[in-house]
């Protein structure tokens, strides 16, 4: 206690020392008060938004005060309650709010500004700062005069900023990467599949000095690169099968929005397009169904249908998710902050929160007929079949039929061969027949049973919106977001911080919306959708938080190389594959991603993109991966989903989950068709990171646990995967362990190994096939021993990190 | 493998997860390869994703394990531990407009609805004279080891909001179950089995399936993980058909022994973490099926949870004794350093027939549920150990009447006052917490909400629930969203 009185008195002497010698220097507001309330608090006490209702911005609002009165004694600092609040006490201040503390010098500053009087120019109004993403775009001049080593070639201007920014900050960049790692990494990228070993080795010995180009002009045509990216889409399009919540009821047409995503995305459909087709297709002038099934994207919301549920709320609950998706995914705000109160960190009002809501609030859900062209093949296809086995069965039937029949009866009897009657039963027209002659129950049956098999025609309706019309909804502010709390009434608007939106007609609505956010001043979308596809092609964005570029967010490394893909993108027609093809082709994604590979430079993070990084593959690659090197793969594009097989004991814990396992090759099709149940999802999908899809997602996590290692090792799809290829290697290299290691080694990672891990395998397989030998005769697997040692080094190598690894 | 080992094809050894030290994994993996940089590494905890991110509790933690004894569909409080004589009064009696002007029922038709009172016998037990009625002879022989609060209430009347509710602090999917919270906060102990263990036993499965022990927007690491009761408890635990003990011993050294080399050639870390997932992996496939093993306990230990009961009649597909087994094997999982398990058993949800329901469910439960309690008494756990037990909401003191019932045999869902209780893990036992009105309608002192029993919980593990934060979507998100307080009373006061 004694000891504490002491310091204080030490600490009180020293404050008043510290004054009284600054008293000779009088402060400026201007140069010295000024930055202070900037940097520390104009953020939040604005005069838009004066937290606590104090703003300071100007004298005039200093004077005035806030809730908590004036704040400011002009002269008598002790009596400034203002100074207490910012005055760190155990290490802490209560204000700025959830912040460090401000240093004793700024202190000192504002203690001996109020001791002098407070002096604030009465014309000088300070401007709170502004979000570094607000800032306008403009295209930055691309840093010349630079002189890379020449391993790292200025191949286009990403290289130039790049290099700048090693030059910077004195670091080498890597060098290139060797063929066999950028095929690979391409493939992952581009397509999330693995290239053959023949496209391995006809990459690694084209001599043309175009190669690289090509391979990558070649993966961008390519179907499956639909898939890859449009997997990534459907990430922020919380995309799922099946509703959510108790019910969690499949929704069995949503598959064709997934379909248009990968037709949209390998047609390259321009992302401006892209993106108002999914907003507001359904408004555009003499919308095409396509255009129509675009606005699916809205319709991927959770949804609650539990008996006695309020079904208003959770109607409300899916608007507020899709005014938040929007901010995440065009954005790059965080409005949800704003669906209670004000937003605490960016400049986002709750009344903005609700004129954007209100933008949706009278989106109807409806349905488009949305039948394919390849289900009406499939189908007639099946009939062709199915018909004339039905022609021959009808004459065998007919010979039983009692004559004359009269014309209700030959009606009703036609009704149901057509297979047009609710049932395929003949019982309702037995009397028309002779059925007690032998093999009336036979034929009967027999056609019966025919009947029943008859294809369904098929028949798609896609969900999208549809605006109403009729009896359209007001949309009233929800107080602390309870909706049935009305605060005040708002019309559709977009937030007053951002560029004002330019409506075609007096109340503006989604098509207004859409188009606005590629208005030439908005400065917010081209940054966060080039950040993200940055983050698809190093694993990591220039913004680390993709869906955050508020003031919470990170802050953007390399911000002109972000400005300049941003403006590139534009330039390019909004073009994803040639805003692709610029940053694969640069020097700065050749990059080797391996930590050591400038001897001595070890900055582990890779802040400033040294090298490239390496990460492992999400994971639909990661099962996609094995389908492919097994050679398992089929490669359907788009349609309908799959269920791959699954233990009972995973799909009991939902109410009533069935899962129907795919037929033939079916259950071999790409990840990204496996129904997703919300409730039940895919363990093996959830146990590699994918999303939950309750929520919109920009970017997945990526873990390494016990249990994934226990997926890759047991996992019967996996090991049926490791089965086939360890056969196929046998089958081809029987008498040559060597041989089959190194045909393993092309299949899974598109190299050969090095001596040492040669080595390794090679006295595994012995020591695999000594096991295999003793074991055989107790083996059930019907392997021989041959066989068994090598499906084992297939496995060996499929559990590889390299593997699941894109380096 | 080491030069000199005289055995390099098949390390028996090494199937013993005893002998398999990190020592010995080391020794073990490829010959000097940069052995001391990959030990050096994987040393370094904070390299494991599965790591928390909080080092130490925000204050002395009184609990170190959780059981929480979910009991879906909504038990019914004034049928089990809340007496209401006056209800039984009142049976048959319509329920005055005022109580009910603003409530909102899942099946009730208010104009037509009528109070119904309960056939059973209450008595009082204890030091403490806790009521308990005649369908719990067991509990009621450690009432002084529990704390009751009859004073739990919260908003959600539908079940899948409502389990949300009590499993995540919120209605709305997509949030982190306590269990992932208390897994982000305090990280593993257990070495050989995952921190955080689910197990079922349903009768026709859970609203929310697996989002009933989802990570939510935390990493997926804090996700609870399914064990099945019986067979490989674990997806993917067994070797794949043909595959021996020898066989995968030694395809997860040479994949050690490759990943190994792979770190030296491009020294990622990641290569560690991986390679110390399949080392992990593999000391969870001896551990796990070690864990099953019921071999070990003693009969008495057996009968006490009656895990092969014969008096559970008629229950063919050992649905009914599948739950003693899962109360035992959670004492088993605490014991080896799970820090989280959380027993479903579904469902309590009786709109009607009530009565056999009843006495069905704690048939199944009461038994076991007492002989875990008293285990973990008798083997020093439950000093810090807390078990929780309850649904996600009560029942209404009004008979359901909906509009398709011929007879009223059941009660609907009942959010605004019910009953919960628990143990052990610094609660103070012995005591009853809260009172509701007379007909069991609403809470009349010391109201307890879901967002309070999360801030306590939290608080018993040594956790601010206000600091317990997670970045998520520009905020900070917590278990206990905007709300909690700690419940002071629950807590035993230091000894």
């Amino acid at each position: 206690m004694f000891a504490t009185h002491c310091s204080l008195i030490t600490c009180c002497g020293l404050l008043v020392a510290t004054s009284v010698s600054q008293a000779a220097t009088p402060v400026d507001f201007q140069r010295d008060v000024a930055p202070i309330l900037q940097n520390h608090c104009l953020s939040c006490h604005n005069d838009r938004q004066p937290r606590g209702e104090l703003s300071l911005q100007s004298r005039t609002a200093l004077v005035t005060g806030g809730a908590s009165g004036v704040v400011i004694e002009p002269h008598d600092p002790e009596s400034s309650y203002f100074l207490d609040l910012v005055t760190p006490a155990g290490g802490t201040a209560e204000m700025p709010k959830g912040k460090p503390p401000l240093s004793n010098d700024e202190i000192a500053t504002l203690r001996l500004w109020i001791e002098q009087g407070a002096d604030w120019p009465a014309d000088l109004t300070l401007e709170p700062p502004t979000l570094w993403s607000l800032e306008p775009l403009t295209r930055p001049a691309v840093p010349a005069d630079l002189s890379p080593p020449p391993e790292f070639p200025i191949n286009n201007p990403i290289d130039a900023f790049i290099a700048r920014g090693h030059q910077e900050a004195g670091l080498d960049p890597a060098p290139v990467s060797d063929r066999r790692t950028l095929i690979r990494r391409l493939y992952l990228d581009l397509l999330g599949l693995l290239p053959t070993p023949a496209a391995v080795e006809s990459f690694v010995s084209d001599r043309r000095p175009d190669a690289y180009e090509r391979l990558v002009d070649e993966l961008l045509d390519s179907p499956h690169f639909g898939e890859q990216w449009g997997r990534h889409w459907l990430d922020l399009a919380r995309y799922a099968d099946s509703s959510g919540y108790l019910g969690d009821s499949l929704r069995p047409h949503v598959w064709i929005y997934r379909e248009w995503v990968i037709n949209a995305i390998n047609n390259d459909q321009p992302f401006d397009d892209f993106t108002i087709d999914q907003l507001a297709g359904d408004l555009r002038h003499n919308p095409t169904r396509e255009q129509k099934i675009a606005t699916g994207f809205h319709r991927n919301t959770l949804r609650n249908t539990e008996a006695g549920v309020d079904l208003e709320l959770y109607r409300t609950k899916e608007i507020v998710d899709r005014v938040n998706t929007t901010g995440m995914v065009w954005l790059g705000l965080t409005l949800g902050c704003a669906e209670c109160h004000d937003h605490k960190n960016d400049p986002i009002a709750q009344t903005e929160f609700y004129e954007l809501y209100s933008f949706f609030n009278n989106a109807d859900e409806t349905t488009v007929r949305a039948t394919q062209l390849w289900e009406i093949k499939q189908h007639a296809k099946a009939m062709e079949v199915w018909q004339p086995e039905r022609d021959t069965l009808l004459a065998d039937l007919q010979r039983y039929e009692r004559d004359p029949l009269d014309e209700k009866q030959s009606e009703e009897i036609a009704k149901i061969l057509r297979g047009e009657a609710k049932s395929s039963s003949l019982n309702s027209v037995v009397d028309s027949y002779r059925t007690d002659e032998p093999g009336w129950a036979e034929i009967k049956q027999r056609v019966e049973s025919h009947l029943s098999q008859k294809p369904v025609v098929p028949v798609t309706n896609a969900p999208i919106f549809s605006e109403r019309t009729k009896d359209r909804r007001e949309t009233f502010v929800h107080i602390r977001g309870v909706y049935t709390r009305q605060g005040e009434k708002v019309t559709p608007d977009t937030p007053a911080i951002l560029p004002k939106l330019q409506p075609r007609d007096e109340i503006p609505d989604r098509l207004d919306l859409a188009r606005w956010l590629f208005q030439a001043d908005n400065p917010l979308p081209p940054r966060v959708a080039a950040n993200r596809i940055w983050q698809h092609l190093f694993g990591q964005g220039l913004v680390a938080t993709p869906n955050d570029f508020g003031s919470q967010g990170s802050k953007p490394i390399y911000p002109e190389l972000l400005d300049w893909l941003a403006t590139e993108y534009r330039r390019l027609g909004w073009s994803r594959k040639a805003l692709i093809h610029t940053i694969v082709t640069s020097s700065t994604y050749r990059m080797s991603s391996a930590v050591n590979s400038v001897p001595g430079q070890r900055e582990l993070h890779n802040q400033r993109l040294w090298r490239q990084n390496s990460y492992r593959v999400p994971a639909e690659t990661v099962r996609d991966v094995h389908l492919t090197a097994a050679g398992l793969l089929t490669r359907t594009i788009g349609r309908k989903g799959i269920r791959p097989p699954l233990p009972s004991f995973v799909t009991e814990v939902g109410r009533s989950v069935k899962w129907p396992v795919s037929e033939g090759d079916e259950k071999y099709r790409r990840s990204l068709y496996i129904v997703f149940k919300r409730t039940v999802p895919f363990p093996m999908l959830m146990t590699f990171d994918a999303p939950d899809s309750t929520v919109s997602c920009s970017r997945r996590e990526r873990s390494n646990t016990p249990l994934q290692a226990l997926t890759l090792l047991n996992d019967p799809m996996f090991y049926e995967c490791a089965q086939v290829l360890g056969r196929r290697m046998q089958a081809e290299h029987p008498d040559h362990v060597d041989a089959a290691i190194d045909a393993l080694y092309l299949h899974c990672l598109a190299r050969r190994p090095t001596p040492t891990e040669r080595n390794t395998l090679i006295t595994a397989h012995s020591d695999l096939l000594r096991l295999a030998n003793d074991e055989h005769d107790s083996n059930s697997s019907g392997h021989s021993p041959e066989d068994a040692a090598m499906i084992a080094l297939a496995r060996i190598v499929m559990n590889l990190d390299e593997f699941i690894t894109r380096d | 493998m080491s030069a000199n080992d005289p055995h390099p094809a098949i390390p028996s050894a090494a199937l013993d997860p005893d002998v398999l030290t990190r020592r010995r994994f080391f020794q073990a993996s490829a010959g000097g390869l940069g052995t001391l940089a990959l030990a050096h590494l994987l040393d370094e905890d904070n390299l494991l994703a599965a790591e928390s991110s909080f080092p130490l509790s925000h204050f002395a933690p009184r609990a170190k394990r959780c059981i929480y004894l979910f009991m879906e569909g909504g038990p019914s409080q004034m049928d089990l531990v809340d007496p209401k004589p006056k209800l039984n009064e009142l049976d048959g009696q319509p329920i005055p407009e005022s109580i009910v002007k603003d409530i909102k029922f899942a099946f009730i038709q208010k104009e037509s609805a009528r109070l119904m009172g309960s056939p059973r016998t209450f008595r009082r037990y204890g030091e403490c004279g806790m009521d308990m009625s005649d369908l719990l002879p067991h509990l009621s022989t450690c009432v002084d080891d529990i704390a009751l609060i009859r004073s739990m209430h919260c908003e959600q009347f539908n079940h899948l909001p409502g389990q949300l509710m009590m499993l995540t602090g919120s209605a709305i999917q997509g949030w982190p179950t306590l269990g992932s919270w208390l897994n982000y906060g305090l990280g593993s102990e257990s070495q050989n089995l995952p921190s955080y263990v689910v197990m079922t036993t349903l009768g026709r499965g859970l609203p929310g399936g697996a989002n009933s022990w989802s990570s939510g927007f935390l990493p997926s690491q804090h996700a609870g993980t399914l064990f099945r009761n019986q067979g490989s408890p674990v997806l993917n635990l067994s070797n794949p058909p043909g595959v021996s003990r020898e066989v995968q011993s030694r395809s997860l050294e040479a994949i050690r022994d490759l990943n190994a080399q792979r770190f030296e050639r491009v020294a990622q870390p990641e290569v560690v973490s991986r390679i110390k997932a399949y080392e992990l992996a593999f000391r969870m496939q001896q551990a796990a099926p070690e864990l099953l093993d019921l071999s070990g306990e003693t009969k008495a230990t057996l009968d006490a949870y009656g895990v092969d009961r014969s008096e559970v009649s008629g229950d063919k597909s050992g649905f009914e004794s599948s739950y003693a087994r899962n109360c035992l094997l959670a004492r088993r999982m605490v014991e080896r350093g799970v820090r989280f398990v959380t027993l479903f058993l579904s469902t309590w949800d009786h709109h009607s027939n009530l009565d056999s329901g009843l006495k069905r469910y704690t048939r199944i439960s009461d038994q076991p549920v007492t002989a875990l309690l008293k285990d973990l008494k008798q083997r020093g756990l439950l000093e810090d150990t807390l078990v929780v037990w309850g649904g996600e909401f009560g029942r209404t003191p009004l008979g359901e009447n909906r509009v398709n019932f011929k007879k009223i045999t059941g009660r609907d869902h009942h959010p605004y006052s019910y009953s919960m209780w628990l143990a052990g893990g610094g609660v103070q036992p012995g005591q009853i917490i809260g009172e509701t009105d007379e007909i069991g309608w609403g809470v009349t002192q010391d109201p307890v909400h879901v967002h309070d029993l999360h801030a306590t919980i939290l608080h018993l593990f040594g956790l601010d629930h206000k600091r317990l934060t997670y970045r998520f979507q520009g905020r900070d998100f917590r278990i206990t969203d905007t709300a909690g307080h700690v419940v002071n009373q629950l807590l035993q006061s230091p000894s």
